[in-house]
């Protein structure tokens, strides 16, 4: 090491060896009203790999953001060896040696392989971009990971594992001391996966610290070394990995004290004909998905993030284009073909779509004219608008969904996200849908609106609706469902009875750890 | 921690809190400043105008107020449809208005009224599908596409007419509607607060004003909720064609004389009294009545310095820095709401 040359430095290298690479203590991230990761002490040594694994929503992602220094926490430290982390400066974290692979890709689609590696830190040589270095740096990074790529290729051109590797490779190309990976396999096939555990089991190897975050089980149990575990934001167990066994360790994933309140399920639920029916349905990220929903029926859709929930539900109502299959609503004997999404609203789908904000409301309008919008037709049946008629109509919804405050002429975007939530309910319940498909219903709401909402969903089953819910919470899943059909890599692995069936058995297949054959 | 860096830290924060402060301030201010400003902004600066600038209210100098406002505020009302629906603006109203002008004198002229306001009829119309087709159904940025039929129909009518000035008959029907006044009021401005109560009626009571809103408000969580949208977008545009072709039958009226050149500057007038009346470029935020009080601002500010003797240069570049203020504080207005 260079800095031996130095007697203060030695000294200080010396104590570094025994002192984490990186190091979160007692982190604490609040978002609003909730407490996304609740005093969480982590460290990771050098030339370890350490896996943080969770079910959806157990701050996985929040904490490893925290340790990237991206997000300032609310309380707590976090130290690269051994130093201060100035909290929420990403250029600090950066030039300490922590490189983090997003979940979600942050390359330029138009620029080249070996640009995208060296994005942000681009060499030059008197102002002029030195393309001799650029192409070197980025093709020894590539080396390092094993994979071959023309380095003048535009990313927009690769495909999505590969963009993936790229991405692994503008990591490596910093030379951090800390690696951090969010879901790196989520788009990758078994071959490329094993690659890239390979890799990064040699790279661990040359003194770097590598924090691995997955739900996948059995990545973790080929890659990691020591294990964390965390739940409802807080630190479950942290061990090595000889002390865990699969099913041990989804037990502490999911294993939580509160009990399923099963008191409002329903009991023997009346079942009709086969309302809304998928086939061989074909999109990107949804493989050949079959799917029948029932009149009066509620079918849970479980899995984890990304697994492809929610690309199955909008191919299937036609709110993203399809490749292939084919939906159908029968309803009174007749069958309907549904092309669009347009048609779909026409044969009666109603769809709650997972963000809320960006595509359910609009939030600079009225609660009133937000539930108006489905019902145009319905509530004038000139072009004139009847104000007095959609403000009746919109009052009589809010009072049906319990909209707090009950100011229908409010601005959507001033209510809470559960009464946000319950405006985008009610407006489709005005056309009183016979297909309600609700993506997340009850994400970010409060406890009282969650119940509610979960009324309102079993009101409309009971109605005879046929009902498609896509959750990944799954005490939530297993309250609703009477059907829980579970997805991973945009396939249903597993369909589970609502009754009688655990969390567990929902979270293996989810993860992988047991493999079903595909019904 | 050495002790060094413990006050270094310690002692960031008040001044982080400071700026911190300030920030909130000002967004909250321009959080009102869109939404409130326009009715203080216009009611000071007419009075200020009445009391310290002489010859301001005066009536030739206000119906010569109205006379110019007119058209800008025709075209204005009718471009505040695409803006509400949160495509930016509607530049080809340069084309537009030159075109409607010019078609209205020459095929007067040459045919009759009616041929002539049906031929301009059509041509609106054109305009307005080509436009929205273009950004509703193949989503091409508006700016562009607009800026471009720009180009085509200004080319296209200097091309046939060669720059050449159109006057219209000294006793014809242009003529006599140009002339006439109801009491004090020219007729120009009688139709230009009927185009704005019946558009500010249009985007507030009728399903189709409903829609370009909610689209500008949201285009996915519309879509989602089964509309066309693409024939929203069509819609604005073609409110914005006829609010032009109005605004050029105004402004060939005022002069009984039409020629390609007119127009210019009628996109970026008609911008500044969309933004400035509160109208936000982000879609789905403003009004007609807006527009009109944007109109009259604009309007009376113009009026003041050329009674005060600043140059048409001073005036261009007062009506540039207004709009740079006015989006300005639309965003951070918006960044206020959004928090």
């Amino acid at each position: 090491m260079s800095e031996t040359a130095q007697p203060t430095a030695s000294a200080e290298a010396g104590s570094t060896a025994s002192v984490p690479v990186v190091e979160g203590r007692n982190i604490i991230k609040r978002f609003g009203g909730t407490q996304a990761v609740d005093d969480v002490s982590i460290a990771v040594a050098r030339g370890e790999v350490h896996g943080l694994v969770g079910e959806n929503g157990a701050g996985k992602s929040t904490l490893m953001r925290v340790l990237a220094g991206v997000l300032a926490p609310t309380e707590g430290e976090v130290l690269i060896e051994g130093r201060h982390l100035e909290p929420g400066d990403t250029r600090a974290a950066l030039d300490a040696g922590v490189s983090l692979v997003h979940q979600e890709l942050s390359l330029v689609p138009e620029m080249t392989v070996a640009e995208n590696i060296l994005l942000g830190s681009t060499p030059t040589r008197a102002g002029v971009i030195d393309g001799r270095t650029q192409r070197r740096i980025a093709g020894e990074a590539l080396e390092e990971i094993g994979v071959s790529v023309d380095l003048d290729e535009p990313i927009s051109r690769l495909s999505v594992a590969m963009r993936q590797f790229v991405e692994i490779a503008r990591a490596i190309a910093r030379r951090p001391r800390v690696l951090i990976l969010d879901e790196p396999t989520a788009t990758l096939t078994p071959a490329e996966t094993d690659h890239l555990l390979a890799t990064l089991k040699r790279l661990a190897r040359t003194d770097l610290a590598i924090l691995y975050i997955s739900h996948r089980i059995p990545e973790i149990f080929t890659l990691c070394d020591r294990v964390t575990v965390l739940r409802d934001g807080k630190l479950v167990i942290c061990d090595e990995i000889g002390n865990y066994t699969p099913d041990s360790m989804v037990q502490y994933m999911v294993g939580r004290e509160l009990q399923l309140d099963m008191a409002n399920r329903r009991i023997d639920p009346e079942l009709g004909e086969v309302v809304l029916s998928a086939r061989g349905l074909q999109a990107p990220s949804v493989n050949d998905v079959d799917l029948e929903v029932r009149a009066g029926e509620i079918v849970g859709l479980g899995g984890l993030v990304g697994a492809g929930r929610t690309e199955i539900v909008r191919a299937m109502i036609g709110a993203d284009p399809r490749s292939d299959g084919e939906t159908t609503v029968t309803l009174d004997g007749r069958r309907r073909r549904i092309g669009s999404y347009r048609a779909a609203v026409n044969a009666g789908i109603a769809y709650i779509p997972e963000e809320r904000r960006s595509d359910g409301l609009a939030l600079t309008m009225s609660v009133s004219d937000n539930i108006a919008l489905p019902n145009r037709s319905k509530l004038s049946r000139t072009f004139i608008l009847q104000r007095r008629r959609i403000a009746e109509f919109a009052r009589s919804l809010a009072e049906t969904v319990n909209l707090r405050p009950p100011e229908i002429k409010r601005e959507a975007g001033q209510f809470s996200g559960g009464n946000q939530q319950k405006v985008v309910i009610a407006k489709w319940l005005g056309r009183r849908p016979d297909v309600i498909v609700l993506d997340e219903p009850t994400r970010g709401v409060d406890v009282g609106a969650k119940a509610e909402i979960h009324r309102l969903i079993r009101e409309l089953a009971n109605d005879g609706a046929a009902v498609l819910v896509v959750s990944s919470d799954l005490p939530e899943l297993l309250e609703l469902s009477d059907t829980i059909h579970v997805v991973r890599d945009g396939r249903i692995v597993g369909v589970l009875p609502g009754v009688g069936t655990e969390e567990t058995e929902v979270m293996a297949l989810a993860a992988g750890q047991r493999e079903v054959d595909a019904a | 921690m050495s002790p060094e860096t413990a006050a270094a830290t310690s002692a960031r924060p008040p001044a982080a809190r400071i700026e911190e402060e300030l920030e909130v301030t000002a967004f909250k201010l321009s959080e009102w400043m869109a939404s409130q400003g326009i009715f203080i902004f216009t009611a000071a600066l007419v009075l200020f105008a009445v009391v310290f600038i002489d010859g301001f209210a005066s009536l030739p100098n206000l119906t010569d107020v109205f006379n110019r406002a007119a058209p800008i505020g025709i075209v204005a009302a009718g471009m505040t449809f695409v803006v509400i629906s949160g495509n930016y603006l509607d530049l080809s109203v340069v084309a537009q208005v030159a075109t409607a002008a010019v078609v209205l004198i020459a095929v007067t002229n040459a045919v009759g009224l009616l041929p002539a306001i049906a031929f301009a009829l059509l041509i609106a119309l054109a305009y307005g599908i080509v436009n929205g087709i273009a950004v509703g159904v193949f989503k091409a940025n508006a700016v562009i596409v607009t800026l471009s039929t720009t180009f085509i129909g200004l080319g296209l009518l200097r091309w046939l007419t060669g720059g050449s000035i159109y006057f219209g008959d000294s006793d014809g029907p242009i003529r006599t509607f140009g002339t006439t006044r109801i009491g004090p009021l020219p007729l120009s401005m009688i139709l230009f607060v009927v185009v704005t109560i019946v558009l500010s009626l249009v985007l507030t009571r009728t399903n189709f004003g409903f829609m370009v809103r909610a689209y500008g408000s949201n285009r996915e969580a519309t879509r989602l909720a089964g509309v066309n949208t693409p024939l929203v977008v069509i819609g604005a545009f073609t409110m914005s064609a006829l609010g032009a072709m109005l605004g050029g039958f105004v402004l060939a009226a005022f002069s009984n004389t039409a020629v390609s050149a007119m127009s210019d500057g009628y996109d970026f007038r008609a911008l500044a009294a969309i933004i400035v009346g509160g109208t936000s470029v982000f879609g789905g935020r403003g009004s007609v009545m807006r527009t009109l009080l944007g109109v009259i601002f604009v309007s009376v500010l113009t009026n003041i310095m050329v009674l005060t003797g600043l140059g048409f240069g001073f005036q261009q570049m007062a009506i540039g820095l207004l709009i740079v203020l006015a989006v300005t504080v639309d965003a951070l207005a918006r960044k206020t709401r959004a928090s």
